[in-house]
């Protein structure tokens, strides 16, 4: 049996991955500045790049894995759900600012690479760059964009605005934690989110919702964007 | 409860929004299946105490998830080289509207509510720290 033969394999895909993320978290632990998608990431690419296979052959395991992603968005219902209990006064409001930032979002960053001279795929996939990785990625293939440049996209938005969103934030005079949480969560969802715990837990609150509002109304004007396109 | 009997809930309303998604709604089958989720909890259909489990096990661990698709981006070398401008560009541009746009827009409208219920409840995942992108 050939080397080849064992990496197409399903399982030897599955483990490796796993073998690869366990020692990820533990980095990201210890050294909180480690984000855990590159440390996993580079020992695969590592070993499929030592060993000269090709994505496609890796990837026939790996899918199995983003498949899990379906699940994984569904259950963002649980925490907007929690979440969404005890905001419920200022739901409204909440849903058309973050609305409107889910609008801003996608016509900025499309609208930016599309003046720049990219290419409709490039332009599309950067379309949905502000919302949680499993939605951005459907919602990129809703408009036939390329999934791997919008995953980098959505992971440095979330790594950038956890560091950049407050200062930019209080600088432009946004003090309420209603409003920081609902930018941040908008704009970086779970990553900017996570960043926020440590100072508010209200903040924290409505960055949740929000970035799952974000994904769901993000999805809706994809699909308007795409009707448009046909 | 049983993470078993979570997952099945989970994936019964992927199902269903991928169902829906098949017969033309053009919404991803993922977030049909949030959506309709979400309605199943607040009509009381589903406990939230039956799938808490499962989503806190599958958002903790959602960077794994798109572990082989990230990999992907090893063979995307030329695309991104030829692109990195407008890529990068509409990258900060899109950050920074939308995350001034949103905030004065909360900053202007939201004071104006009844003061908020004190939020008690604390998300573990997010409690850790391990929130996923």
């Amino acid at each position: 049996m050939n080397l080849a033969e064992w990496v197409r394999n399903p399982f030897f895909s599955i483990a490796l991955t796993l073998a690869a993320y366990a020692p990820a978290i533990a980095l990201h632990r210890r050294w909180r500045w480690i984000p855990p998608i590159v440390a996993a990431c580079l020992p695969i690419v590592a070993v499929l790049l030592l060993f000269h296979e090709p994505y496609a052959a890796y990837n026939e395991g790996g899918s199995y894995i983003t498949w899990m992603l379906g699940p994984a968005t569904v259950a963002l219902a649980v925490p907007m759900y929690r979440h969404g209990v005890a905001l419920r006064p200022s739901l409204p409001k909440l849903a058309l600012i973050v609305l409107a930032g889910s609008v801003v979002g996608m016509v900025t960053a499309g609208g930016t690479a599309w003046l720049l001279g990219a290419p409709l795929p490039v332009v599309m996939s950067t379309v949905p760059k502000s919302v949680t990785t499993p939605i951005a990625i459907e919602v990129c293939r809703e408009l036939k964009g390329i999934p791997q440049i919008t995953i980098a996209l959505v992971i440095l938005a979330g790594v950038l605005g956890a560091s950049f969103g407050p200062p930019l934030l209080r600088l432009a005079g946004v003090r309420d934690d209603r409003a920081i949480g609902a930018a941040i969560g908008t704009a970086s969802h779970g990553v900017g989110t996570a960043s926020l715990v440590r100072h508010s837990e209200l903040q924290a609150s409505v960055s949740s919702w929000a970035m799952a509002a974000a994904g769901v109304f993000t999805s809706l004007l994809a699909a308007l964007l795409a009707l448009f396109l046909r | 409860m049983d993470y078993l009997l979570g997952f099945s809930i989970l994936l019964a309303f992927q199902l269903l929004g991928a169902l829906i998604h098949r017969v033309g709604v053009p919404i991803p089958g993922g977030v049909l299946g949030l959506m309709l989720f979400y309605l199943a909890m607040s009509a009381g259909l589903v406990k939230i105490k039956w799938v808490e489990r499962t989503a806190n096990l599958l958002l903790r661990h959602m960077v794994l998830l798109f572990v082989p698709l990230t990999v992907g981006l090893m063979e995307m070398g030329p695309v991104l080289s030829k692109q990195a401008v407008a890529i990068t560009a509409s990258l900060l541009v899109s950050l920074t509207a939308v995350m001034l746009t949103t905030g004065l827009l909360g900053q202007w409208l939201l004071p104006t509510t009844a003061t908020e219920l004190a939020v008690e409840q604390k998300d573990p995942a997010i409690e850790a720290g391990e929130v996923a992108p």
